[in-house]
C-alpha cells in the first residue's frame, strides 16, 4: 500500500523537520514493513512551468515551430517543439537542461541537453505528459499534445512539482506486514500510529448529522454477512472531472483518476479504509435489499464479466434483482454513467469470511473485497460517512440529499480485558510505568484503567474484529510502543539434568556421514511427489500410493512409497554429465494404510517411514564391480555407525531388480530393505543410457543403534599369522559362500587356519569353459608358537583337499 | 712389497668409491679381496718371505685388508642411500589422489551446524512426519477457519483425504509449527527443542520460491521467559553459523501462532549494514519469524498459558544456506544437480 506524507499531515500534523529515514524506521520496528520511502518531487527536478510568448515557423521543418518561451529566469527562451495544441499565451511545461524525461513515455529516463533541431537552437524540451509520467493525470487527446497548465494558479518559473503540488513524499508499505491490522488500510489508521509514536493529536472526524430526509427503503436479510448498510441518496451531481487535487492524491498513491463521483469513493477508501459505492440512483427500482443471491442468479458486473451465482454470494438488490455483488464489485446496470445527475452512496459493512469465499470463487479480487477480507468494524462507516459527506458538498455545491437511511442491526462490541500488572512486568522483563502505557494506549484508541494490581482496558471498535482479544495482544501493544529495541537483552536461565541422549537421531547423523564422508556418495534431495514414468518401470503397481489433490504437475501426483523412483530421475538426469558417480538421499515415504492416531485419538494418519536408499552408478561393462562396492557400503553399515548387524538374504526378488544380481536386506529375522542392479527392462523405460546402477534402499526406522560402542579388544597376535593365497577351479555355479564354508570347516581346534577371504575372481581365457577360477586367502598361525614350514603346507593341503572333494575344486599350479 | 702394497690399497680405494652399484661393488671386492684377488695374492707371497720380514708385513697386510673390507662396507651403505633417493627430476606439482569425494547436501550441513550449537545449549533434536491433519496444520495453531493459508492454492491435500473434518483432512505439512504441538503434549514442560524437516507449499515456483523447502524451528517453553532472551538465543546462533557477529533486530510481525510476533532481521553481511541490492538498500535482510507461542498454541499442547510461556523461531534453512553462500536460485536444492551439490563438499 501506497501512502502519502501529505496526506498523512491532513490527520496528524508531523514536525516541519521529520526525518523520514526515522519515521520509516520506527514505522518497520513498531507497526508496519515501508519498504520504500519514494520523494516524489526528485523525478520533476529541474522541470518548470513556461509561458508560451511567440509560436513562429521553423525554417527547415513543417511540423516543427520555434516557441519563445518565458521562465522566468531573465530571459526568453528558443524551444523548438512540434506540439498539436501550442498557442501563443499557453503556460506549459519546460524540462530545462539537466533534467530527466522518457521519450514517448517508454523506456529509461533521458537527460535532457541544449541541442540544434533542424538547425534551430533549442533550449530544452516542452513536454507532453507521458514525457512526465502524468499522463493518468494529463491524458492527451491527440498524439502530439503537449501539457496545458493555463487552468493553474502558477506563474512561469515554478517548479512543476510545486504547481501540481507533487511535492510530496510516498511510503511503500508491505501488505503483509498489516494483513492483520484492518484499521491500517487507509491512511487515517497509519496517522493513528504516527500519533501514537510520536505523541501527535489526531484529527478527529464530526460524525455525519443527516437533515430532516424520508428514510430510505433498505433490508438487510442476511444481518450475519451485512451488520451495517447506509444509503444516502443525493441529487445535483454530474459526472465530470474530480478537482485537480483529488485527482492527484488518489493518482500519487497508485490510483486512476476517473471522475468525480468515482474518485470520492476512492479517495475515502484510500483516507479511511472503508470502501463505499455509488450508484445510479435512476437504475435502483424501488428499494435496496441486502440478500443472499439465488442459485444461479446472474448478474453483470462493472467489468462486464457475468457471473451466474450461488446461494453463498451476497447481493445488493432492488426490486429487479441482484445489481451489486456486495463487498466485491458494482454491476453494470446501476453504475454510473456520463448523464447521471442523481446518485445513491452506500457505506456498508459486511462479513470478512463470506466476501472473501465469493471474491475468490469468480477469481474477482479488488481493492474493496481485499479490505473487506481483513475485518473491517461497522462503526467505521461514520467515519468514510463524514468524509464523503464532506467531498460531496464540498465538490457539487448544489447537492441534495433526498433520502437517507442507517440499517446498523448488529452492533460490534468492543473487547474489554484485564491485564495483571505482575504478570505484564515479568512477560515484559521489564517495569513500565503506568501513565507510561496509559498515554501510549490512549492514542491508539485504549480506553485503560489502573487497579491496584490489574489494568483494565477496553479495545476501541477498529482493534475488535480479530486483531485484539487476549491480554498478551495488550502485552504486545506496550511493547511496540516502548519500542522493542528499549528492552535490554536478558540471559536465558538454564537448569541441568543430564545429558541428551538421543540413540536414533544420532544413528540417522552417523549413517548419512558414514555414506557421505566413507563411501563418497553424494547426498540429494528430490521432492516427495514422483513422476508417473519412473513410478510405472520402478514400482510394481499404484496400489497403496497416496496422491495430492492439486499435485504440481499432471503426472505428478502421486507421492513417493519409495525413494527409488525419484534416485533414479536423479541417476538420468546426472547421466548427461557424470559416467561413474553414487549418490544418497534420506527421507520419508508415505503408504495408503496402516492408518494410526498418535497425538489426538480422532486423527487417521497413514504409515511414514524414513527410508534411506542409494543409487551407485557406473560403467555396465563392471556390474560386479559396481555390485560389490554397494554391498561393502551395507554390510559394513552396520560396525561403522554403530548399530545390530544387518544380513543378506534371498527371499523375494524386488519388482524393479535384474533376475540375478539382488540380495534383500535383513535386520535379525526381519526384511528392511533390498540391495540391487536395476533391471534392464526398468532402466531403458527410464531412458538412462550407457549407465548400470546398484540399488539400495533401508527402512531407517527399523534400525536399532546400539547404546554404546561393542568394539572388543584382542590381544596382539604373539606369533606370526602366514596369509596363504590359493587360486583354484570351480565350476560356475559354486557360490563364495559355499567355498568358504566349505575352507572354514578346517578352522578347527587341531588345525592352523584361523580365517578364509575371498580376493578374486577371474572368468578370462585361460580358463576352461564353465569354470572360473577363485583365489582364496587362508590365514594360517597358532597362539602358542612360530609354525614350521611343514605345519603351514599340511594346513593350506587339507583346506585344498576340502575344497576337491566337497566342490570339485582344482588347484590351479 | 711395502710399495706394491701402497699402490694396490690407493687403488683399491679409488675403485671402491668409483663403484655405481653392488654389483659393481662385489666386482671390485672380487678383484682384491677374491680367491684370486691382488691382496690375496699378496698374502700368498709372505710365507716365501724372510723370517723376520713375515710378522712385520702380515700385519700390514691383514690391516689394509680390515680397511679397504670396511671401506666397501661403508660404500655399500652409501650405495642403499642412494639408491633409496627419489631422483631430483620428481614432479611435485602434479595433483594429489583426491580421497573418496562424497558429501553431504548444503541444507543438510547447515541443519547439523544448527544442531550442534544447539545441542551445545542443551537442545534436543526432534523429528516427525511430513503428512500431518488440518488439526495440528492450523486448527491447533489458532488460524481462523477461513485462513486462506488452508486452501488448496496454499497447501498440498491429499486426494480422498480433502474433505472433512479437520481431524481427517490430510495435507503434505505446510509448516513444522504442528509437530512443535505434538512434541508438546507428549513430553513434560519446560521444553527446549529443535525441531528440522521439510514443508511443502502449493506455490508456482521461481528463482526464490520453492514447493519443498527445509525449515528449523526452536522452542523454548518455560516459566516466565521473556522475549527479550529469545533474541540472546537468535544471536548466538547466528554468530555460530556465520562465524562472526551479527547484529539482530526483531520488529513488529504477526503469525497466527504467536503472541506478540516478530520479524527477526539480521544485519545484511554483504554491505555490513550499509545498504546494496542484496538486502534492497536497508542494511537488514529478514530471515526468520519468531515470538511468544500464542496462549491458544499452548492450551493446545494441554500447558496453562498463565503459568507457562516462552519463545519460539522458525529459520528457513534454504534462505539461510543461499546468503551463505551466495546461491541465487533456490530451486538447485531440490534439482539433485552433481554440478551444484559437489561444490559444497
Amino acid at each position: 500500500m501506497k501512502v502519502s506524507l501529505n496526506w498523512l499531515n491532513d490527520y496528524v500534523a508531523l514536525p516541519k523537520d521529520m526525518d523520514l529515514k526515522q519515521l520509516a524506521f520506527d514505522l518497520t520496528m513498531s507497526t508496519v514493513e515501508v519498504e520504500s520511502v519514494t520523494e516524489l518531487a526528485r523525478q520533476f527536478d529541474g522541470i518548470v512551468v513556461g509561458e508560451i510568448r511567440e509560436v513562429l515557423p521553423h525554417p527547415n521543418a513543417d511540423r516543427l515551430r520555434v516557441c519563445k518561451v518565458d521562465i522566468a529566469d531573465g530571459q526568453i527562451h528558443d524551444i523548438v517543439c512540434g506540439g498539436s495544441n501550442l498557442a501563443a499565451g499557453m503556460k506549459t511545461v519546460v524540462a530545462c537542461p539537466g533534467s530527466f524525461v522518457r521519450w514517448h513515455g517508454e523506456g529509461e529516463p533521458v537527460e535532457i541537453k541544449n541541442t540544434k533541431l533542424r538547425g534551430v537552437a533549442s533550449f530544452g524540451m516542452i513536454c507532453a505528459s507521458v514525457e512526465v509520467g502524468l499522463s493518468d493525470l494529463f491524458p492527451a487527446q491527440e498524439e502530439a499534445e503537449i501539457m496545458d497548465l493555463t487552468a493553474f494558479d502558477a506563474p512561469a518559473g515554478t517548479p512543476l512539482a510545486k504547481a501540481l503540488e507533487l511535492d510530496d513524499v510516498i511510503l511503500e508499505i508491505d501488505n503483509k506486514s498489516m494483513t492483520n491490522r484492518p484499521d491500517l488500510w487507509g491512511h487515517y489508521g497509519i496517522a493513528r500510529e504516527i500519533s501514537a509514536l510520536y505523541n501527535l493529536p489526531l484529527k478527529k472526524f464530526e460524525p455525519y448529522v443527516p437533515g430532516e430526509v424520508p428514510a430510505f427503503p433498505i433490508s438487510i436479510e442476511d444481518t450475519d454477512r451485512c451488520p451495517r448498510y447506509i444509503g444516502v441518496q443525493m441529487e445535483g451531481v454530474c459526472v465530470r472531472p474530480a478537482p485537480f487535487l483529488i485527482q492527484s492524491r488518489i493518482w500519487r498513491v497508485g490510483m486512476r483518476p476517473i471522475n468525480a463521483l468515482v474518485d470520492i469513493t476512492n479517495y475515502v477508501m484510500l483516507a479511511v479504509g472503508q470502501p463505499t459505492h455509488v450508484f445510479d440512483s435512476d437504475n435502483i427500482t424501488d428499494y435496496i435489499c441486502v440478500r443472499r443471491a439465488k442459485k444461479g442468479e446472474e448478474l453483470l458486473l462493472l467489468n462486464d464479466r457475468t457471473l451466474s451465482l450461488s446461494e453463498d454470494d451476497l447481493v445488493i438488490a432492488d426490486s429487479d434483482g441482484a445489481v451489486a455483488l456486495a463487498g466485491v464489485m458494482g454491476g453494470a446496470k446501476d453504475s454510473v454513467l456520463p448523464d447521471t445527475t442523481k446518485v445513491i452512496l452506500e457505506v456498508a459493512n459486511f462479513d470478512a469470511a463470506g466476501v472473501r469465499r465469493t471474491a475468490l470463487r469468480y477469481d474477482n479480487r479488488t481493492e474493496a473485497s481485499a479490505r473487506y477480507e481483513k475485518a473491517i468494524d461497522p462503526d467505521r462507516c461514520d467515519l468514510a460517512l463524514s468524509l464523503a459527506m464532506e467531498l460531496f458538498s464540498g465538490l457539487y455545491p448544489s447537492v441534495k440529499v433526498c433520502a437517507y437511511a442507517d440499517q446498523y442491526p448488529r452492533k460490534l462490541v468492543k473487547k474489554e480485558l484485564d491485564v495483571e500488572l505482575d504478570w505484564l512486568n515479568r512477560r515484559l522483563g521489564k517495569h513500565i510505568p503506568n501513565e507510561e502505557i496509559r498515554a501510549k494506549l490512549e492514542l491508539l484508541g485504549f480506553e485503560i484503567g489502573f487497579t491496584e494490581t490489574a489494568m483494565h482496558v477496553v479495545v476501541p471498535t477498529w482493534r475488535s474484529t480479530g486483531d485484539v482479544g487476549i491480554k498478551a495482544d495488550i502485552m504486545e501493544e506496550v511493547a511496540r510502543m516502548y519500542g522493542y529495541e528499549n528492552f535490554e537483552p536478558t540471559s536465558i536461565v538454564t537448569s541441568f539434568d543430564g545429558a541428551i541422549n538421543q540413540l536414533e537421531t544420532d544413528l540417522l547423523r552417523r549413517i548419512k556421514e558414514y555414506l557421505a564422508f566413507r563411501c563418497g556418495l553424494q547426498e540429494v534431495f528430490t521432492y516427495p511427489w514422483m513422476q508417473d514414468v519412473y513410478v510405472n518401470a520402478i514400482l510394481k503397481d499404484t496400489e497403496g500410493i497416496l496422491k495430492l489433490s492439486t499435485p504440481p504437475a499432471p503426472d505428478e501426483s502421486m507421492i513417493r512409497s519409495s525413494l527409488l523412483p525419484n534416485l533414479c530421475r536423479a541417476v538420468v538426469e546426472n547421466e548427461r554429465y557424470f559416467n561413474e558417480f553414487g549418490i544418497f538421499e534420506e527421507a520419508q515415504v508415505f503408504q495408503d494404510g496402516g492408518y494410526r492416531a498418535v497425538y489426538d485419538e480422532r486423527e487417521e494418519l497413514p504409515r511414514q517411514r524414513r527410508n534411506i536408499a542409494a543409487a551407485f552408478a557406473g560403467n555396465a561393462e563392471d556390474v560386479s564391480g559396481l555390485f560389490r562396492r554397494a554391498k561393502g557400503v551395507v554390510e559394513n553399515m552396520s560396525r561403522m555407525t554403530h548399530m545390530e548387524s544387518l544380513t543378506f538374504r534371498r527371499m523375494e526378488k524386488p519388482y524393479w531388480a535384474d533376475d540375478t544380481v539382488w540380495l534383500n536386506v535383513y535386520l535379525g529375522d526381519e526384511k528392511v530393505g533390498d540391495l540391487a542392479l536395476l533391471s534392464g527392462k526398468a532402466s531403458m523405460a527410464v531412458g538412462i543410457k550407457n549407465l548400470a546402477v546398484v540399488f539400495f534402499e533401508i527402512d531407517a526406522d527399523s534400525l536399532k543403534p546400539l547404546r554404546s560402542r561393542t568394539n572388543e579388544f584382542h590381544h596382539l597376535a604373539e606369533y606370526p599369522l602366514i596369509d596363504y593365497d590359493l587360486s583354484m577351479l570351480f565350476d560356475r555355479e559354486i557360490k563364495w559362500e559355499q567355498i568358504s564354508a566349505c575352507a572354514l570347516k578346517k578352522k578347527n581346534r587341531e588345525s592352523f587356519l584361523q580365517d578364509v577371504q575371498f580376493v578374486d575372481e577371474y572368468k578370462g581365457a585361460q580358463i576352461p569353459a564353465g569354470k572360473k577360477s577363485v583365489t582364496i586367502r587362508l590365514t594360517i598361525g597358532s597362539s602358542e608358537k612360530t609354525l614350521k614350514s611343514e605345519e603351514i603346507e599340511k594346513c593350506a593341503d587339507s583346506v585344498i583337499r576340502q575344497l576337491e572333494k566337497e566342490l570339485q575344486g582344482q588347484l590351479r599350479k | 712389497m711395502k710399495e706394491k702394497l701402497q699402490k694396490l690399497l690407493a687403488e683399491g680405494e679409488a675403485a671402491i668409491l668409483r663403484t655405481k652399484n653392488e654389483t659393481e661393488l662385489q666386482e671390485v671386492k672380487g678383484t682384491i679381496l677374491g680367491k684370486q684377488g691382488t691382496l690375496t695374492e699378496l698374502l700368498k707371497e709372505i710365507p716365501k718371505l724372510a723370517a723376520d720380514l713375515r710378522p712385520e708385513m702380515g700385519r700390514v697386510v691383514n690391516e689394509a685388508k680390515t680397511k679397504l673390507n670396511s671401506l666397501i662396507d661403508s660404500r655399500r651403505e652409501e650405495l642403499k642411500l642412494k639408491a633409496a633417493e627419489v631422483p631430483a627430476d620428481f614432479d611435485y606439482t602434479i595433483p594429489g589422489v583426491a580421497p573418496l569425494m562424497g558429501g553431504l547436501h548444503p541444507i543438510t550441513q547447515m541443519r547439523y551446524d544448527l544442531d550442534d550449537a544447539f545441542r551445545s545449549m542443551g537442545f534436543e533434536i526432534y523429528q516427525e512426519d511430513d503428512i500431518t491433519s488440518e488439526l495440528y496444520a492450523f486448527d491447533k495453531l489458532n488460524f481462523p477457519p477461513n485462513h486462506p493459508a488452508r486452501e488448496s492454492m496454499d497447501t498440498y491435500w491429499l486426494e480422498g483425504h480433502d474433505t472433512g473434518d479437520a481431524f481427517r483432512k490430510l495435507c503434505l505439512r505446510p509448516h513444522l509449527t504442528g509437530g512443535s504441538v505434538r512434541y508438546m503434549q507428549t513430553h513434560k514442560p519446560p521444553y527446549r527443542f529443535v525441531y528440522p524437516g521439510r514443508v511443502y507449499r502449493n506455490e508456482t515456483t521461481d528463482a526464490r520460491h520453492e514447493r519443498a523447502f527445509f525449515q528449523y524451528e526452536a522452542l523454548i517453553v518455560d516459566r516466565d521467559f521473556t522475549f527479550t532472551a529469545g533474541k540472546v538465543m537468535i544471536k548466538s546462533i547466528l554468530s555460530k553459523v556465520f562465524g562472526r557477529d551479527v547484529p539482530v533486530r526483531m520488529r513488529a510481525g504477526f503469525f497466527p501462532f504467536v503472541e506478540p510476533g516478530f520479524e527477526i532481521d539480521m544485519g545484511c553481511l554483504v554491505c555490513g549494514g550499509k545498504g546494496c541490492s542484496v538486502c534492497k538498500h536497508v542494511g537488514w535482510i529478514e530471515i526468520m519469524p519468531g515470538g511468544t507461542p500464542h496462549p491458544n498454541v499452548l492450551r493446545a499442547a494441554g500447558l496453562d498459558p498463565d503459568e507457562y510461556t516462552g519463545f519460539y523461531v522458525n529459520i528457513g534453512l534454504d534462505r539461510l544456506v543461499m546468503m551463505r553462500y551466495g546461491v541465487d536460485d533456490v530451486r538447485l536444492f531440490h534439482s539433485a544437480d552433481l554440478r551444484f551439490l559437489k561444490q559444497f563438499h
